[in-house]
């Protein structure tokens, strides 16, 4: 229902979508000038401009849950001509370009918000996309298509969404015909295999977008047991990822040793080790385990999330095959909202949890996990390391962070390398997995397909046998 | 005192005392969600926002102020029928339940419904057939329905007629395709009041499997203690006196027994609508059903204070109303009861 002002392409490269040309950097990287495109209308007739967009990112300054993502970023919004705008930011930023793809600034209407600037309207989307929203409620949702829209129209005429609140309800729907297109990142990993053997069959269709969601560990560094670095380095070569893959979600989670999704970075190295037992042992060993000494880890886990505890049941059942003498997990189900309240307090000494940018743009995975506003030698004692529950930094990393925000291309993404590179050797994560979005539909709709941000582009959906 | 001066004193009397039961209710529930780990601002920004922007939130939604003062403010606001706005979208929380009440009377009453007549069915046809094999069929079925787990038992139903069969939506209250029918929040009422054939069969489809589960489930409790109480009213001496008079047994069970054995099914009833208003969660999850039970649930995860406590308020209101209904109705039909 909405568009963004930029879009990322297969290339990982900017490309144009409300706006008309690339964003322009002056005063040093402070201020950004973005040029709009001037045949775009919103859904209630009234045209996009300059105003119109300042407007929104204003009201998601204001109001948007999610708006710390710009905190800090933008001071101020002007419009200097009826088609741009310029955003005046406090400190120079690379990411910016990522952070202008984010859907967060999907433009509404001034008109129709204008008793609603700064609350919410929950009832109504007024924005400048291929639908426009018919019907609201709770569990169901109709689009139309919008006939004056700018782009390529919708090759449908609208879509009914339905929510169902079980894995099984919407397995269900998909096998028996009720419903022509399941997108769920929450159906259980055996109704997911199955989906994805009866697409191999022919008999549905599969789509699959960009990896950009992760799953990792995250281990508390400033307590024991892993306030010590051989510790942490023992854990991360014990855990055997394939196998994990294999077992839990039948090798539809990829196997990740990076914080950042191979697809949003061209350079991408896979820095954590590999699964190692022998490496494992040897540095037990060394801490003083193994020899009638077992090092007992509790692995906490999200237990209204069906993947975390069958990863740690897999991974239990690991490490008593490899490590029986050396390593035990206990493991304890937390609900996730629970474990956020009490992850930066330090309630958990490995945690299980995962993590999508909120653009595609590889900062937008480290920094949240790394960065840190207070150092006391390796130990942050204020900043996202401590919102993540690792508590881990490293002054040279955190350079390495903050020098990758004035740099651009190639040089940024090996600035932002190394920082990985550097937090694989701190140990405070162990990336585990990737998921990828998937959407599957009937044989006789068009293949699912998702834009650079792993969101499904229902507009190209179609049935192919009209 | 006469009787009825005395029942009269006697409604008063609980009426009086419903504000009170209500007023611990909704403290309790007050206090039980501080309690409990985690708050809104985790559940709306999620792990990785700053301290600032937590702060900045819980601001904003006013959980920065002092307990005491939350609850004062909550409390005070109560009294004027105010149940606050959601956390996480600011909608008002009457609109919520206005929006999801409806959903859940329908399903509870279509259920109550189903659970009372098929109850009443099978608990009649055992008596009148006492240790006969309908009555030991019927025994089985209510143990049955008291031993399946309600989320198993739904969950069997749904795959064998909607995967399975496919005679019916799998979840949901409306076809997906079709606009929700305006009015009452009804849709059974409003699509019928509306004229719209498609309106009213496709919900009708929606409401199928859904009610009849948590009705076959509710039946058994129907069964047993109207099966329970009519043999013990048959071993009763007016019972043997009517039928020295000679009284057809037909006679004897639906004029003299069946009157009398209705009065302690006639409690569970009016305790069972009370508790399928908020108690129906495992159906309404399992069948998508966009009820009260389903939202209170949405909301408990997401932490959203003012949602939960004005439903629990909401629900404890009516189990409160719908007992204090029943016991009225009981006293008055009821001579040997005392007030």
């Amino acid at each position: 229902m909405g568009d963004t002002l930029y879009k990322v392409d297969r290339n990982g490269e900017l490309t144009t979508s409300l706006a008309s040309k690339l964003p322009e950097l002056t005063n040093n990287g402070l201020t950004v000038t973005i040029s709009l495109r001037d045949d775009i209308f919103f859904h209630d007739g009234t045209k996009f401009d300059g105003e119109a967009m300042a407007f929104t990112i204003q009201r998601f300054m204001n109001i948007g849950t999610l708006n710390y993502i710009l905190s800090g970023r933008i001071k101020s919004i002007d419009v200097p001509e009826k088609y741009k705008i310029r955003l005046n930011l406090s400190r120079p930023s690379s990411s910016i370009n990522g952070l202008l793809t984010s859907i967060n600034l999907t433009p509404v209407s001034p008109k129709s918000y204008a008793n609603h600037k700064n609350k919410f309207l929950n009832d109504n989307f007024i924005g400048t996309g291929p639908y426009k929203l018919d019907n609201f409620s709770p569990q169901q949702k109709q689009l139309k298509r919008f006939n004056l829209y700018w782009s390529t129209p919708a090759q449908n005429n609208g879509i009914s969404f339905i929510s169902l609140s079980n894995s099984s309800a919407l397995f269900g729907a998909l096998i028996n015909g009720e419903i022509d297109v399941l997108l769920s990142n929450s159906i259980q990993e055996d109704q997911r295999k199955y989906l994805n053997t009866m697409s191999k069959k022919g008999e549905i269709v599969e789509g699959r977008g960009s990896a950009l969601e992760i799953g990792y560990l995250t281990f508390r560094t400033n307590a024991p047991p892993f306030n010590k670095p051989i510790i942490r380095k023992a854990i991360l070569h014990s855990l055997d990822r394939n196998l994990i893959s294999k077992r839990v979600s039948y090798g539809l989670r990829k196997p990740l040793r990076s914080l950042v999704p191979p697809d949003i970075n061209i350079l991408a190295k896979s820095s954590w080790p590999k699964y190692n037992p022998y490496i494992t042992k040897k540095l037990l060993t060394k801490a003083g385990f193994c020899n009638g000494e077992q090092l007992n880890i509790p692995l906490t886990f999200r237990s209204n999330v069906p993947a975390d505890k069958l990863l740690a049941l897999t991974w239990q059942a690991q490490v008593q095959r490899d490590f029986s003498e050396c390593l035990k997990l206990s493991l304890n189900g937390v609900e996730s909202t629970t474990i956020y309240r009490q992850l930066s307090k330090g309630a958990y000494q490995a945690v299980m949890l995962d993590w999508r940018g909120s653009y595609p743009d590889p900062e937008a995975y480290l920094s949240p996990l790394l960065s840190c506003e207070r150092i006391n030698r390796n130990v942050c004692e204020q900043g996202e390391a401590v919102i993540s529950g690792s508590f881990w930094t490293d002054p040279l990393m955190e350079n390495a962070l903050k020098r990758s925000e004035e740099l651009h291309g190639r040089k940024r993404l090996e600035a932002l390398n190394k920082v990985e590179k550097i937090a694989s050797n701190g140990g405070a994560y162990l990336p585990i997995w990737l998921l990828s979005p998937r959407a599957w539909a009937q044989k006789y709709i068009s293949k699912p397909e998702f834009d650079s941000n792993g969101h499904l582009l229902l507009s190209r959906l179609k049935n192919i046998n009209k | 005192m006469s009787r009825s001066k005395a029942l009269i004193r006697y409604f008063i009397t609980r009426l009086a005392l419903a504000p009170v039961m209500l007023w611990i209710i909704a403290s309790l529930v007050f206090l039980l969600l501080r309690i409990a780990p985690g708050d809104p601002v985790d559940a709306i920004l999620g792990t990785r926002a700053t301290e600032l922007a937590r702060e900045s939130l819980r601001a904003k939604l006013g959980l920065d102020e002092p307990l005491h003062q939350q609850y004062i403010q909550f409390i005070q606001n109560l009294m004027h029928g105010d149940l606050g706005t959601a956390l996480v979208n600011q909608e008002p929380v009457s609109n919520i339940i206005q929006k999801a009440l409806p959903a859940s009377i329908e399903l509870g009453v279509t259920a109550f419904l189903i659970a009372i007549t098929l109850g009443m069915a099978i608990g009649f046809i055992g008596t009148s057939k006492a240790d006969g094999k309908t009555d030991l069929i019927g025994r089985l079925f209510g143990i049955g329905t008291y031993a399946i787990p309600p989320f198993w038992g739904a969950m069997l139903i749904q795959l064998l007629f909607a995967v399975v069969l496919g005679w019916f939506p799998i979840g949901g209250r409306f076809p997906a395709n079709l606009t929700p029918p305006n009015g009452t929040g009804f849709y059974l009422f409003d699509s019928f009041w509306n004229r719209s054939f498609i309106d009213f069969q496709g919900t009708l489809k929606h409401l199928f499997l859904p009610a009849m589960t948590l009705g076959i489930l509710l039946s058994g409790i129907f069964s047993r203690a109207l099966r329970l109480n009519l043999t013990r009213t048959l071993e009763s001496d007016y019972i043997e006196a009517a039928r020295s008079r000679g009284i057809s047994e037909t006679q004897i069970i639906v004029k003299h027994a069946f009157p009398n054995a209705l009065l302690p099914v006639l409690t569970i009833a009016g305790i069972t609508v009370a508790s399928l208003i908020g108690g129906a969660l495992l159906i309404e999850v399992t069948f998508s059903w966009p009820g009260i039970a389903m939202r209170l649930q949405e909301a408990i995860a997401q932490r959203d204070y003012p949602v939960v406590q004005g439903i629990v308020v909401v629900i404890a209101a009516l189990a409160v109303m719908i007992s204090i209904l029943v016991d009225l109705i009981i006293a008055t039909i009821d001579p040997r009861i005392s007030y």
